[in-house]
This record gives structure tokens, sequence and C-alpha cells, in this order.
């Protein structure tokens, strides 16, 4: 059986355009997968939902003033982002290889002239566009509200919003997929996402809160090994693009905004960005040296 | 009709006119010293357009008046005007192009006598606008300020009294310079300045019994700060968007007998700092009706700091109400009077009877905040899942929950009417309305676009969904 899953992209000798061709096949399927399936639209209606509330709620006794009350909104959301959206996307990335595989499916697919590699960039950037497309639907209408209750103030700082947390999903998703491709069973895959998502949420920053308390560390510590964490760097991100400054968060934001200063936003894209390069690399790679399904 | 409606028109033309034709003839201050010397003192001198060359010093009582069109050019050069007589009123000029070395303190008038009136001038490119020296019952009105363009810290004050009491300063518009400072002038009145893009919007020191009404501070490091000036009073002043390394809406630091009152206090670093307000033993701070809203800390106060009441204010969204500066508790203050404490946008209590008075008192604890007093570095976990974690676990534990840091007995459940100077703005819609359509069209029609076309060979695609489904969940 699992010689069936070969590896046909080295016959084919495969021109770019066929190759492209099926990752954008495999885009859609998996999209439409994706968007079919229940958990997705609970998270998209909870997300949308807890989105809007934080809105009208950040927003609640501001209307006597017609001060635009959009910090507050923001930080209400950033916590939500930071709760829901590594869970939908490790949950998402860990179900989407696992669950084929356990489903016999993934046999199937494997035996089709397609290499792995587009097998699993096909989920990835289909599951990629079904999540972004389900948070564009809860900031869509929690603008909604924001224009309605507060005016357009913050308007390119939301838009901000909007594209790091896209980026903190696409990251996640990695991470996920990662945990996807080593999992042989959804129920294992799911677990360790969740864990995943305990580490990243809670444990690392409370440990690293620990150890600043513990050894007080000094500044330029604690924000390097802060922003590891991708979510740290999501929030410092969108923090400064808010303030264009990161004294906010005291003496290590400070810090940050001084010795960074215009570099700051950059570097935290970075950071983002290589928790979605290496963690999907390195799935490529296990995945496509993998012998068994 | 049409004639009558032609009249200001033909004004306007002749006034622009004259103005060109100003700009054009250059002559020197001296013409200036040559019509004071032919008047009486104390008459009125009208001064003819043109732009004035040189340092203009005058020593007798008169009123020179440029009616907007007479230009004083230092020419980049020491003070522009000097001022070494009492009764001198300065109306209607342009007054421009002061010297830029800080040393000589360089200013657009400098007086040195009182009482003096500047009034209706227009400054420009000048290190320092108004400085006054010594020069008691002057009035300084109506002026606009706009200094050099430097970096703040090169920058002269917009304004500046020294030893000058029973001044009025009011409806100047100052922007882009240092600081609109009053050092030891005492019974002044300074209402509706408006104050922009500048270090210290209102600094006050050894400066008693003031009033500062209506007064417009946005964008500077600092909106009004006291030092050791007693018995201020500060009435409506809009103070928006201060956000230095220090910056604070309002800050006191040993003043006694202050009121703050009808105040709006958005978006600043701190809302209202009461730094050992009120210093001496018997004396007491009135904090009342302000709006303190969207600050990064609403009222931070000193733990030393005492006998302050604190009701009737409006708290919204600061991202910390309150705060004691470097920990500790705020229990010596009043947070409520007659009965009546203040709104809190996050108050999480009751009121059953409906009188607008919460029935739980208001207790500030947080054991995230008492560790940032701890440790100012754990501040980076602020706006983080953890931080809301380590809440819930001193929720849980009540062992490990703090002592409150106030408490107001009488939390207000309604936003009560106050009497502040800006009542509300109007700000667009259409582009954030615009941003969601985007985002909510561009979700709906990227989805149906991606999943409408079946363009998957149905050897891949199809099948396997449809094996898919088949398996029972």
């Amino acid at each position: 059986m699992t010689t069936l899953a070969g590896k046909p992209h080295l016959t084919r000798a495969g021109s770019h355009l066929s190759r492209t061709g099926s990752i954008i096949s495999f885009a859609r399927r998996e999209f439409r997968d994706a968007i079919s399936s229940r958990w997705f639209l609970l998270y998209t209606v909870a997300f949308t939902v807890l989105a809007v509330a934080v809105s009208f709620m950040s927003l609640a006794g501001s209307g006597s003033q017609g001060f635009a009350g959009f910090g507050r909104t923001t930080a209400g959301l950033l916590n939500l982002i930071m709760l829901v959206v590594p869970l939908m996307a490790l949950i998402a990335g860990a179900g989407s290889l696992a669950g084929e595989r356990e489903r016999g499916t993934l046999l199937y697919l494997l035996a089709q002239p397609v290499s792995r590699i587009e097998v699993l960039l096909g989920k990835y950037f289909g599951l990629a566009l079904a999540l972004c497309g389900s948070m564009c639907i809860g900031f869509g209408l929690s603008a909604g509200v924001l224009a309605w209750r507060a005016g357009s103030v913050g308007l390119s700082a939301f838009a901000m919003l909007v594209v790091f947390t896209c980026g903190l999903a696409l990251a996640m998703l990695s991470v996920g997929m990662l945990l996807s491709v080593v999992s042989r069973r959804t129920g294992v895959a799911t677990g360790l996402s969740l864990f995943a998502w305990l580490v990243f949420v809670f444990l690392s920053d409370l440990g690293l809160m620990a150890g600043t308390l513990l050894f007080k560390l000094r500044v330029q510590e604690v924000f390097a090994i802060g922003i590891i964490n991708p979510l740290q760097a999501f929030k410092m991100a969108v923090i400064v693009n808010m303030n264009a400054s990161l004294d906010v968060l005291g003496p290590v934001g400070m810090y940050a905004s001084q010795t960074l200063g215009n570099s700051l936003p950059w570097l935290l894209a970075l950071v983002l960005a290589i928790w979605t390069i290496i963690p999907l690399l390195i799935a490529v790679i296990l995945f496509s040296k993998r012998a068994s399904v | 009709m049409n004639a009558t409606r032609s009249i200001p028109a033909l004004i306007i033309l002749l006034a622009i006119a004259f103005g060109v034709s100003a700009e054009a003839q250059h002559k020197s201050t001296d013409e200036i010293l040559r019509l004071i010397d032919a008047a009486e003192p104390r008459a009125v001198v009208v001064v003819p357009p043109g732009v004035y060359q040189g340092n203009l010093v005058l020593d007798k009582p008169i009123e020179l008046d440029g009616q907007g069109l007479a230009i004083l050019d230092g020419g980049g050069k020491g003070n522009v005007v000097e001022l070494l007589a009492a009764n001198i009123t300065i109306r209607g000029f342009v007054i421009r192009n002061s010297g830029k070395t800080v040393s000589g303190e360089p200013c657009g008038v400098r007086a040195m006598a009182g009482p003096i009136v500047i009034e209706n001038n227009r400054f420009e490119d000048v290190l320092f606008g108004i400085d006054l020296r010594e020069s008691p019952d002057s009035i300084i009105r109506d002026n606009v300020i706009h200094g050099k363009d430097m970096e703040l810290g090169r920058r002269g004050d917009g304004i500046r009294l020294w030893w000058s009491h029973n001044c009025i300063v009011e409806r100047n518009e100052v922007n882009g310079l240092r600081d609109m400072v009053f050092w030891y002038s005492e019974n002044l009145t300074i209402s509706q300045n408006h104050v922009t893009n500048s270090r210290y919007g209102l600094h006050f020191m050894y400066s008693h019994n003031t009033i500062l009404k209506e007064n417009q501070l946005s964008a500077n490091s600092v909106g009004i700060y006291l030092m050791y000036s007693n018995n201020i009073k500060m009435v409506r002043n809009s103070i928006v968007n201060n956000r230095g390394a220090s910056g604070y809406g309002i800050g006191l630091k040993d003043c006694d007998g202050i009121i703050v009152e009808n105040n709006d206090l958005l978006a600043n670093r701190v809302g209202i700092y009461l730094d050992n307000s009120p210093s001496s033993v018997d004396s007491t701070g009135l904090v009342t009706g302000n709006m303190v809203a969207f600050n990064e800390i609403g009222l931070l106060a000193t733990p030393i700091t005492h006998d302050n009441t604190i009701s009737h204010n409006v708290f919204i969204e600061n991202e910390e109400q309150v705060s004691a500066h470097g920990g500790g508790k705020l229990s010596r203050n009043h947070f409520s009077a007659d009965g009546i404490g203040n709104f809190w946008s996050n108050y999480a209590g009751f009121d059953k009877d409906d009188n607008g008075i919460g029935d739980i008192a208001y207790e500030p604890r947080s054991l995230f905040r008492s560790l940032l007093a701890r440790e100012p570095n754990l501040r980076i976990f602020l706006h983080s899942p953890a931080q809301q974690a380590i809440e819930l676990t001193a929720r849980a534990f009540p062992d490990l929950r703090p002592e409150p840091m106030f408490v107001d007995p009488a939390p207000l459940t309604r936003l009560p009417q106050l009497d502040l100077l800006v009542q509300s703005k109007t700000v667009a819609r259409t582009p954030m309305a615009l941003l969601a359509l985007g985002l909510l069209l561009g979700a709906g029609a990227g989805g149906w676009m991606i999943a409408r076309q079946r363009t998957l060979p149905a050897s891949v695609g199809s099948p396997a969904n449809q094996q898919a489904r088949k398996v029972p969940a």
C-alpha cells in the first residue's frame, strides 16, 4: 500500500505550471472542505460574535464624548484574538493531514500524479485562505460597529490589526500543519495542538513572568525572550502600529522603541514570518521524507 | 444692495494691495521711533504698513497700532521688540525673526516694566514669544505665536511671566514652542488659550491664586503642570493627547488648595497626577466633575498624597483607571462626597434600588498591578491572556488577592452630565464603514470565487471528498 505513494514528481520532471496548478487545485479543495465543516463555522461564528461584542462593550459610555475609543477596542480585541485565533489555526492545521490519514483518503490523494509538497502546500494555502476569510468576517462586522458608534478614528491601525492577525493565523497554522505531519492520528494531533496552544498563550508568558521576577531579568533579556513567542510579537506589532511606540508596555517596551526605532515593526513582522516559514518547511521536509502514510 | 455688499470686498482688496506693497517697502525701526518722539506720551500712534527692520526698543508710554499691516523684523538678531517703560501697548503687528541662540533668550516682545498690553499680534519665527519680567498688571491677549522650526529642546517659551502679578493671558494661540511658563507670578487669569505641539502647555512655579479656565492644550508633552503653587482653580480646560515621556494632562506637585473641576482629560499618558498635593497637613484638594477617558492611567497619585476629595468624575476606559505611583494605597483620600462617588466604566456591581448609586463599593484590586508595582518590567505582558490568567488566579485564591488600593463607596451607575468645554465631536464614519464593507465583501466574494469552480480533476477532488463524507463520524 505504501509504495503507491512513491515520489511521482521525480518521474514527471514537473513543470512549474502544473505544479502551481495542482497546489491551487488542492488549496481550492481544502478551502471548500474547511468552509463546509462544522468546526470551522463554529469558530467563525464564535469569533465574529465575540469581536462584535468586544467592540460594543469597549465603546459603551464613550458616546457622550464622541471621542473614539479605538485604543480600548483594540485592547479588548487583542485579548480575544490572542485566545481564539491561535486555537482556530492550530486545530485547523492539526486536523488537516492527520484527518485525511486517519480516514484513509491521504493514501488516495498521494496516489495521484502529484508530489507530497504540492499536497501539503495546497492544504496550507486553502486553510490559510479560509482562516483569513473567516477573520475578515469578524473584523468586518467589528469595523461596522466602530463606524456606527465611533467613526473612523484609527482606521489605518485597525486595518493593520487585520493584517497582523492574518499573519498570526498563518504562523499558528504552520505550527499546526507540522504537528499534523508528525502525528499518526487526529486525536494525537489535536491533543498536541491544544498543548501547543497552552504553551503559546499561557505557559511561555507565565514562565517568563516567573523568570523575570525570580532572576530579575534585565530589559533586553525580557525583550529578547519575549518576542520569541509569536503571540507577544503579534501583540507588540499591533501596539507599535497604534501608538508609534511601545512605551505603553513599560521599561521593556521603551527599551525596544528606543534601541530599534523604526525597525521595530519590521523585526516583529519578521518573527511572525519566521514562525510561518520554519515550521512549514520542517513539515514539508518531514512529510516528503516519511516513507509511510 | 449690490453696492453695500461690495464695500467689504473693496476694503479687503485694498488691504491686500496695501499688504503687498507693505512687503515690498523695507523701512527701519527708526521711523517708528521718530513717530513716537513726535507724539505725546500715552498717545495712539498708528504705524503705517511696511516691513520695519531692526530691534525696536521703547522707553516711553505709548500705544502702538500696526493695524495688522506693519511688520517688525528683528533680522535674526536679539529681541524684536523690547519694552523698558510701563504703559505701552503693542497691537496689530506681525513680529518676526528674532535671534535664535538660546543664551540671550531673544524674544518677540520682552517687557521689563508693567503694566503693558500686547494684543492682536502675530509672532512668527521667534525663539521666545512674549517674556514679561517684573511687569505686573499686564494683559496678553489674542496673539498668535509660532516658533522656530527647531527640535523641542532648543526652542524657547511661548509666553513667560517672571515676577509679574495680576496679569491676564487670554485667547492666545501658541504652536510649536517650548513652554507657557509662569514663575513667581500671582493672581493671574489664564483663559481660552490654545497650546499645541509644545512641551508644557501651562507650567507654574511658585505662582499662587490663579484661575486657569477654558484653555485647550493638545499634543504637548504635558498639559498643565503646577509646582509649589497654591490656591489654583482649573475649570473647563480641554486637555487632549499629551503623551510625552512624563506626559500628564494635569500634574500637581506640592500644591495646596487646588480645585480641578469640569476638565476634559482625554488620551493623555496620565490624566491627573497628584504628587504630594496637598502637601500641607491642613490643606485639601478637590477633583470633581472631570471627564477622564482613554488615558494610559486615569489618575496617578503618590501614596503620600492625602485629603483630596475625588468625586463626580467620569473615568472611562483608561488603561489603568487609578494607580498609586510606586505601589501602595491611596486610602488617605476620599473618593466620594455627600454619598456620591465617581463613574467607573469598569464597575461590575449593581444598583438594586435604581437610585444611580451602585450597591457595592468600587474597590480596584488587581494581582497583576501589584506585581507590576514590584517589577515594572512585567508591563510587557500587558494585554496578553497571561495577564488575565493571573487575575483569574487571584479571584480563585483569595489569599493571593491584594488589598484594594482605595474604596469608592458610592460609585455612579449612570453617566452624570458634565459641564465640559468641548461637548462632543463628530467623526467621519464613511472610511471605517467602507473598510467594514470591504472586509465583508472581500471575504464573501473571495470565498465564493475560490469555492465555486471545481477545476480540480474529478479523479483527485471529488471522490476523496465523497469518500470522506461517507466515513461515519
